[in-house]
C-alpha cells in the first residue's frame, strides 16, 4: 500500500472505530436499561411508572441509533475503500447524531420525557407527566440524529453514484439486462456491499425526509399548540421514518459479512445478476413495508393494508433466498476458520432468518389482529437486532482485531461466549414470543398475568446474555492489546 | 390450543428447522473441503428450487390469509348492531352489556391521544383489537359466540397510566 493509501486507511479506520465504539457503548447502556425494565415487570425491583416509560423511550430510540451508528461506521469504512470519502463529512454526520443522542438523553434524564420512541402525535403534548421543555428537547434530539443520518446517506449516495457510473451503474442494470455487453466492456459490477450502501442511502433519504417533515410539524405544534396536525398523517410519517431507519440497520450490517465472511472461508462473495435483482427488491420492499405497523388503523386506505402484507412477505425473499442462502453456500464444504468473528457472522445470519420468520408471521393481517402490540412485536425485532445486527457488528469487530493481531480466541472462550450470548439470548427471546402468544401487551410497566412470570425468565436470559457480552468484551480488549503490540 | 398458541408452535418448529439446517451447513466445514467452483453450481440449482418452494408457500399463505382481514365490508357495516366505544386517558366508555350471537360493529374513537381497543375473552386470551384514534372512527366487526365477562385493555401506548387503562363488558 502506498503512503497516501496507508494514511487514508488509518483515517478511515479511525472513523469506523469511533462510530462503532460509540454505537457499542450506547448499546451496552441501553441493554442495562432493558434489563431494568424487564426486572421491574418481573416485580424484582420497584420503578415509578413515569421513570419506566422514560427509560422505555430512551431504550427504543437509543438502541436503534446505536445499531445505526455501527452500520454507518462499518459501511462508510467499506465504501471508503471503493472511493476515498471525506472524513470531515463523516465526522459532521457523527457529531450531529451524537448531539442528538445527548439531547434525547437529557430529555429523559432529568426531563423524564416518556412518549415512546414513536412519539405518536398528540401524545407528547397531552396528559404529559414531563415538562414541556423535555418534549422540545426530545424532538430536537431526534431531528439532530435524523440530520446526521441524512448527511451520511447523502455522502453514501454520492459515493455509489460517482463510483459505479450513475444510478444505472450502481444498480448493476447492464449486468442484469445486457450481461454479454457488460462482460465485453470490461467493466466490473459494484461489489455486494455497494448495494447495501445504495439501499441504505436511497431508502434512508426517503425515510429521513419523512422524519424531517413530521419532526418539523411536531416542533411547530410544540411552539404553537393552536396549529393542529392530522393524527393519521403523523402516524404514517412517524412509522415510515422509524420502521425504515430501524430496518436499514440490518442491511447496513450485512455489508460487513459480505466482506468479512469470505476471508474466513477463503472464498469469494461476488456480485451476480441474482444478487443485484435481490437488492432491487430490497430497495422497494424496505420502503413499503412500514404499512404493516398500521394494520389496526382500519381507516387506512384498504389497498395499502394489502400492500403491507404482500411487501412484508416479499421482503423475506432477498435474505432467505439470496443473502443468507449465499452465506450458507459460501461456507458449505469450505475450510472456514471458526473464530469469534466468523462465529458471530454465521450466527447473525441465523438470527436474521429466525427474526424475519417471526416478523412475517406478525405481518399477516389476520394474525396481527391478536399479536399487534403484544410482546410478539419486540420478540421478532429483538431477534434480528440482538441476534442479527449486533452479531454482525461484533463479527466485524472481532474480524478486525483477529486480522490485525494475527491471534484468535480459544475454543473454550468461544463456547463461553456462545453459551452466554446465544443461550441467554434464546431464553430472553423465547419469553417475548411466549408472552406475545399469550396476549401480554407490550409497553406495560405493570403486566397482567402471565406477564410477570415471563418477565422473570426474560430477566434471567438477559443476565446470562450480559455475562456473555462481558466475557466477549474482555476477549476483545485482550485481542486489541495484542493488536496494538503487533502494530509497528 | 388456541390460534395464537398454534402460531407459536409453527414459529418454534420453523425456527428449530432453520437453526438445524444452518448447523448442518456449519458442520460441513469439518469434512473434506470442496472448491467453490464445484459447490456453486449445485448450490445455485438448489437455490432455484428453494426460490420456487418459498414462492409457492408465500402465494399459498397470502391466498389463505388475505380473505380473513378484519376490516368490515359495506354489507357488514349496514347489517350489524353498532356499539360506540370512546377511549380517553385512562379508560373506555362503552356499554356494559353486548348481545351474544349478534353481529356487532364497534365504532371506536379517542378523545385525546392514540389508544388501542383490545378485547380479551373470559379465558383472558386476546381475541381482537383495533386502534382508537382521535378525529377518526375505526369500525371493528365482531360476533361473540360465548357469553361471559370480557376485558378491554389499551393496546397502544398512551401515557403513564397505559397499563391500567381497562374496561369491561358482559356478553349475554
Amino acid at each position: 500500500m502506498s503512503e497516501p493509501a496507508l494514511r487514508n486507511d488509518a483515517a478511515a479506520s479511525r472513523v469506523m472505530w469511533i462510530y462503532m465504539l460509540t454505537g457499542v457503548a450506547i448499546f451496552a447502556l441501553m441493554a442495562l436499561l432493558g434489563l431494568t425494565m424487564r426486572m421491574e415487570q418481573a416485580k424484582w425491583i420497584p420503578l415509578d411508572p413515569t421513570m419506566f416509560y422514560a427509560i422505555m423511550t430512551l431504550h427504543g430510540a437509543g438502541m436503534i441509533t446505536a445499531m445505526a451508528l455501527c452500520g454507518m461506521g462499518g459501511l462508510w469504512y467499506l465504501m471508503n475503500r471503493e472511493r476515498a470519502l471525506s472524513t470531515l463529512v463523516a465526522y459532521w454526520a457523527y457529531a450531529l447524531v451524537v448531539a442528538g443522542v445527548v439531547a434525547v438523553l437529557l430529555s429523559v434524564f432529568p426531563g423524564k420525557f416518556g412518549a415512546g420512541w414513536t412519539f405518536l402525535y398528540p401524545l407528547p403534548f397531552i396528559g404529559a407527566a414531563w415538562p414541556s421543555w423535555a418534549t422540545g428537547l426530545f424532538l430536537l434530539g431526534i431531528a439532530l440524529v435524523n440530520v446526521g443520518w441524512i448527511v451520511w446517506c447523502t455522502q453514501m449516495f454520492g459515493c455509489v453514484v460517482a463510483t459505479y457510473g450513475g444510478i444505472r451503474g450502481a444498480l448493476a442494470w447492464d449486468l442484469v439486462f445486457h450481461p454479454k455487453r457488460f462482460a465485453a466492456s470490461g467493466r466490473h459490477a459494484p461489489p455486494p456491499q455497494a448495494f447495501a450502501a445504495l439501499v441504505a442511502a436511497v431508502d434512508g433519504l426517503l425515510a429521513g425526509a419523512a422524519g424531517m417533515l413530521v419532526g418539523i410539524a411536531l416542533i411547530v405544534h410544540w411552539l404553537s399548540p393552536s396549529i393542529p396536525l392530522d393524527p393519521l398523517w403523523a402516524k404514517n410519517l412517524t412509522f415510515f421514518f422509524g420502521h425504515t431507519f430501524a430496518n436499514l440497520t440490518i442491511y447496513m450490517a450485512i455489508a460487513l459479512v459480505y466482506v468479512g465472511l469470505p476471508r474466513y472461508a477463503n472464498r469469494e462473495w461476488h456480485t451476480s445478476q441474482v444478487l443485484a435483482v435481490a437488492w432491487w427488491g430490497t430497495l422497494l420492499f424496505v420502503a413499503l413495508a412500514y404499512f404493516h405497523h398500521l394494520y389496526m388503523d382500519f381507516v387506512q386506505p384498504r389497498p395499502v393494508q394489502y400492500i403491507g402484507e404482500v411487501v412484508s412477505y416479499l421482503a423475506a425473499f432477498p435474505p432467505a433466498v439470496v443473502t443468507v442462502f449465499g452465506g450458507a453456500l459460501l461456507i458449505f464444504r469450505s475450510q472456514l476458520r471458526w473464530t469469534m468473528g466468523s462465529m458471530f457472522m454465521f450466527a447473525g445470519m441465523v438470527g436474521w432468518i429466525v427474526g424475519g420468520f417471526g416478523a412475517v408471521i406478525d405481518a399477516t393481517i389476520d394474525i396481527n389482529s391478536t399479536l399487534h402490540n403484544t410482546l410478539w412485536v419486540p420478540a421478532h425485532f429483538h431477534t434480528y437486532l440482538l441476534e442479527g445486527v449486533v452479531l454482525f457488528v461484533l463479527g466485524w469487530i472481532f474480524h478486525q482485531l483477529e486480522e490485525r493481531s494475527a491471534a484468535q480466541s480459544s475454543l473454550l472462550m468461544r463456547w463461553l461466549v456462545a453459551l452466554g450470548i446465544f443461550g441467554g439470548g434464546a431464553i430472553f427471546l423465547l419469553a417475548f414470543y411466549v408472552g406475545g402468544a399469550d396476549g401480554v401487551p407490550r409497553r406495560y410497566a405493570t403486566q397482567p398475568p402471565p406477564g410477570p412470570e415471563i418477565s422473570a425468565w426474560a430477566s434471567v436470559g438477559i443476565i446470562i446474555l450480559l455475562i456473555g457480552f462481558v466475557v466477549c468484551l474482555m476477549e476483545a480488549v485482550r485481542l486489541a492489546r495484542l493488536r496494538r503490540a503487533a502494530t509497528p | 390450543m388456541d390460534f395464537n398458541q398454534m402460531v407459536l408452535v409453527v414459529f418454534l418448529v420453523g425456527s428449530v428447522l432453520i437453526v438445524a439446517a444452518m448447523i448442518g451447513v456449519a458442520a460441513t466445514t469439518r469434512g473434506a473441503p470442496q472448491p467453490q467452483s464445484q459447490v456453486q453450481p449445485r448450490g445455485y440449482a438448489l437455490r432455484a428450487r428453494w426460490f420456487w418452494a418459498l414462492g409457492a408457500a408465500t402465494a399459498l399463505a397470502l391466498l389463505i390469509s388475505l380473505p380473513f382481514v378484519p376490516y368490515p365490508s359495506n354489507a357488514e357495516m349496514a347489517g350489524a348492531q353498532h356499539v360506540k366505544v370512546t377511549a380517553q386517558q385512562y379508560g373506555f366508555a362503552l356499554p356494559a352489556t353486548i348481545p351474544a350471537q349478534t353481529p356487532i360493529i364497534f365504532d371506536v374513537t379517542a378523545l385525546d391521544v392514540n389508544h388501542g381497543f383490545g378485547i380479551y375473552g373470559p379465558d383472558n386470551r386476546l381475541i381482537g383489537q383495533v386502534q382508537a384514534m382521535p378525529e377518526y372512527v375505526n369500525h371493528l366487526p365482531f360476533t361473540f359466540s360465548k357469553a361471559g365477562h370480557y376485558t378491554v385493555r389499551c393496546l397502544e401506548y398512551c401515557g403513564v397510566g397505559h397499563a391500567y387503562m381497562q374496561g369491561a363488558f358482559e356478553v349475554k
